[in-house]
């Protein structure tokens, strides 16, 4: 009997230790309530306003706060799905989108979002009145008008059918406002946030914290599951990382460099999971053509010859995580430039030396044999701009230009870049919605406020006006690409590289997959944390 | 009856570095002050190394080279490379360039106009003084650094007006310490002699209270050198002074150094070391040549 004993005994430990360590792996797999995700941020948002701001500094706190009209798929990219709209129908000859919105949403002040929200929202966007500036306007070029005939029901007639248009719809900066406080003031969100939301801006200390917190009537029942997210103001890319690795902070949504990645999982192993999500942007070099010596073709194409871009990825790369080559167009989608092709214009070749002696060629017959000074623009921040501009200025004194490296703060960066001040410019394009050609090229047209240069090829204008109306794929591809060689072979812009993002989390955030731009999936309402 | 008369002799007012004794002087410095020279030793190889760079450099300054990126020091690269595989060694070599041209530029530029405004100050007493002395102050208030970088950020970052920036927060130091030794000298019997005689200000200035006032000028010059070079480093780590890629050594510490600190420290101890040494040197100069100029230790064998 005292084995009997003994034995039961040890059968009850083990099953009841069994039973423990079995429910606490299944209680992992179920989404857990509870948690404050904190988040690493690179910078205070310049305003609250997202449809006037154009940087990542606004998209990742304030996604929280408010709903889109449709948005990606947070699980199954470039999917798109209805946010506010529950669904959706498209007339026979593409020209007309009908909207029907979800009932019993509402505001976090109580009232209820009717389609005049989602109207004078998008009114804004796409129209926006004297004064307010609204940086993706031309993104929406095809819009021709916006109708809200009943409650739920919001129209959208454009002037042509554009293939781009849903994918352009869900971009995730066109949060859904209040009518009601644009009424009273059209900047009335740049100093506040009021949405339909999971979270709640609960307190915003400039420099320091963004706090959020949980919407406990958020018309998406069930969520969210965390209680609220913080976004710590660190501007120093060493600091953010060093966060990371201290566990201060769960997540940086934006990317490190490679070698903040290697410091971070060597020294936290396992407990974080790093993410190569895609290439969202490029860094290259605006010109302005109105100064001399820009105007001429042959200077242009000379700078972007002096530029081994096969070297340069393999140098910044490491460093900066710009190791992409590609045209205009970023990697990896239907409407890239192929390595074969690419390799035959002109930059893009792999025989250095011919290309530097053309590049002198090219500037002796264009009347500077000895080469000529300059001022490349930059803005102050170390990863990839300084880094990008050093390995510029280096490389053209090969060909005898000699850039004064000219870094400015942010702020008069943008101002510079606003205002033309500048004779180069280090200048960053990309893409937060699905890299369609009218999101991205559209910047090449002469009409574009982001053509910084202000170049105006009638070519490329053609090409970019036939393609947004061509419904045939194939067709389409090849009206594409010939925009992106005719763009790199004329100068206009000198393409750069593109930037591979590495997005580092804890282990502990499930229910969460990076998409390539940083700007995406940033609303965080069906993400949980699991206990420490 | 004559009067047994005399051609008086006009008193010889002090100079301190006669011409004629400079080589006595400095072989002197070298006998008795070891530490002193050692300084001087320091700045003269700075000085050789910044004027022949481009003999003596082994690589080009500014050539990317993508294979040698983070070499560490070897034969073939003294010091490593750093994150685009530049040479170190060259970078020191012509950061020292960019470290004693704007150094001295700024100090001389600081010193001489304090020295101006001290002289000045001194000479002509009175309101002049006191509202000249109270401009002082309120730049004194300041702390070096602190005035440097705000001038830089009203001007904007250009070499010259780095050196101006450096400048300014010189002139209190050097005008109140030259003010003190020209009120001495103004003491002096044959100063008043002179005015008697009808010098005007300006000859009175320049003839007897300037050479009065050249051992402390020196010697806060030589202080200030020190300074200043740390200031320029200081600016440029903080990212007001000069920009990539110019090798300055503030620079060389800031940017590549603190982020790659674990996979390459010799981007960080070697500019560091630069700028140590390059400050030492100046003090172990200024300090020793303080002693050997006190005119209460001059006398003493």
């Amino acid at each position: 009997m005292r084995g009997f004993k003994k034995s039961m005994l040890l059968l009850s430990v083990v099953m009841l230790t069994g039973l423990s360590t079995m429910s606490s792996t299944l209680a992992e797999d179920k989404p857990h309530y509870g948690g404050v995700l904190r988040v690493a941020l690179a910078g205070d948002p310049p305003s609250l306003d997202m449809h006037q701001e154009q940087t990542f500094m606004v998209t990742i706190p304030m996604s929280t706060v408010y709903n889109t009209l449709v948005m990606f798929d947070q699980h199954h990219y470039p999917k798109i799905i209805g946010d506010l709209a529950q669904s959706w129908t498209v007339s026979d000859d593409g020209m007309t989108w009908t909207f029907t919105l979800h009932q019993g949403v509402k505001f976090h002040d109580g009232s209820e979002l009717t389609s005049a929200d989602v109207k004078a929202s998008w009114d804004k966007i796409v129209f926006p009145p004297e004064g307010v500036v609204s940086t993706r306007k031309s993104l929406y070029q095809m819009v021709k008008s916006i109708e809200a005939p009943e409650r739920s029901t919001v129209i959208f007639r454009l002037h042509y059918p554009a293939a781009s248009f849903l994918s352009l719809l869900a971009h995730p900066a066109n949060f859904i406002y209040a009518k009601k406080y644009l009424d009273q003031d059209i900047n009335w969100y740049k100093t506040h946030a009021m949405g339909t939301g999971p979270f709640k801006l609960q307190e915003y200390v400039r420099g320091a914290v963004l706090e959020f917190k949980r919407n406990p009537d958020y018309w998406k029942k069930g969520f969210p599951y965390l209680d609220g997210a913080k976004y710590f103001i660190i501007p120093d890319t060493g600091a953010r990382a060093k966060s990371i690795r201290a566990d201060r902070t769960d997540v940086e949504f934006r990317g490190f460099a490679p070698a903040e990645v290697e410091a971070i999982t060597a020294q936290m192993g396992d407990k974080v999971t790093v993410a190569h999500p895609g290439q969202p942007a490029h860094w290259g070099i605006a010109v302005n053509v109105d100064k001399k010596p820009f105007d001429d073709a042959r200077v242009r194409q000379a700078l972007s010859l002096a530029l081994d871009r096969y070297e340069m990825a393999k140098t910044l790369g490491p460093l900066t995580g710009l190791d992409t080559i590609a045209g205009p167009m970023p990697p990896g989608t239907p409407w890239t430039l192929r390595p074969e092709e690419l390799q035959a214009l002109p930059g893009f070749g792999k025989d250095r030396e011919a290309n530097l002696r053309e590049a002198k060629r090219l500037l002796a017959e264009a009347g500077y044999p000895n080469g000529f000074q300059t001022v490349l623009t930059n803005r102050a921040v170390k990863l990839p701009y300084i880094d990008f501009g050093v390995y510029v200025v280096s490389a053209w004194k090969k060909i005898g230009v000699e850039a004064e490296h000219k870094l400015e703060e942010s702020a008069t960066w943008s101002k510079s870049r606003l205002t033309r001040d500048f004779e180069l410019l280090v200048d960053p394009f990309g893409f937060a919605a699905e890299g369609d050609p009218d999101e991205v090229m559209v910047k090449f047209t002469s009409s574009s406020p982001s053509n910084w240069g202000r170049f105006k090829d009638p070519v490329v204008d053609q090409l970019f006006e036939r393609q947004k109306v061509e419904r045939d794929t194939q067709q389409r591809a090849q009206l594409v690409q010939d925009m992106q060689k005719r763009i790199i072979e004329r100068a206009w812009e000198i393409i750069g590289l593109w930037w591979t993002r590495v997005e580092v989390r804890s282990e502990r955030i499930h229910n969460y997959e990076p998409q390539p731009s940083h700007w995406l999936n940033r609303r965080l309402e069906d993400v949980w944390l699991s206990a420490r | 009856m004559a009067i047994a008369t005399r051609q008086a002799r006009p008193v010889e007012s002090p100079q301190t570095l006669p011409r004629h004794n400079l080589w006595e002087a400095m072989c002197k410095f070298v006998r008795t002050k070891p530490l002193g020279t050692a300084g001087a030793a320091i700045i003269v190889l700075m000085a050789l190394a910044a004027v022949c760079a481009d003999l003596i450099a082994p690589y080009d300054v500014y050539e990317i080279n993508q294979q040698l990126q983070f070499a560490p020091p070897s034969l073939a690269h003294w010091l490593g490379t750093d994150e685009f595989g530049r040479d170190v060694l060259t970078r020191l070599i012509y950061g020292a360039r960019i470290a004693l041209f704007i150094g001295f530029a700024s100090s001389f530029l600081g010193t001489t106009t304090g020295a101006a405004l001290g002289v000045l100050s001194a000479y002509l007493g009175g309101k002049t003084d006191l509202w000249l002395q109270r401009l002082m102050d309120i730049l004194l208030a300041f702390p070096l650094l602190v005035l440097a970088l705000a001038i830089v950020t009203v001007l904007g970052r250009s070499i010259p007006n780095l050196i101006v920036a450096i400048a300014i927060p010189i002139i209190p130091r050097t005008a109140r310490i030259v003010r003190s030794s020209a009120l001495a000298a103004k003491e002096n019997v044959y100063v008043e002699a002179a005015r008697a005689l009808g010098s005007s200000h300006l000859r009175m200035m320049v003839r007897h209270l300037v050479p009065n006032v050249m051992a402390p000028f020196l010697i806060v010059l030589t202080a200030q050198l020190g300074s200043a070079i740390l200031t320029e480093a200081s600016l440029s780590f903080l990212g007001l002074g000069t920009a990539e890629p110019t090798p300055s050594w503030g620079l060389m510490l800031s940017g590549g150094a603190p982020m790659y600190a674990e996979k390459a420290p010799w981007l960080a101890i070697f500019p560091g070391l630069a700028i140590s040494l390059a400050v030492f040197g100046f003090n172990l100069f200024g300090d020793s040549l303080r002693d050997a100029l006190d005119p209460k230790l001059r006398h003493r064998t």
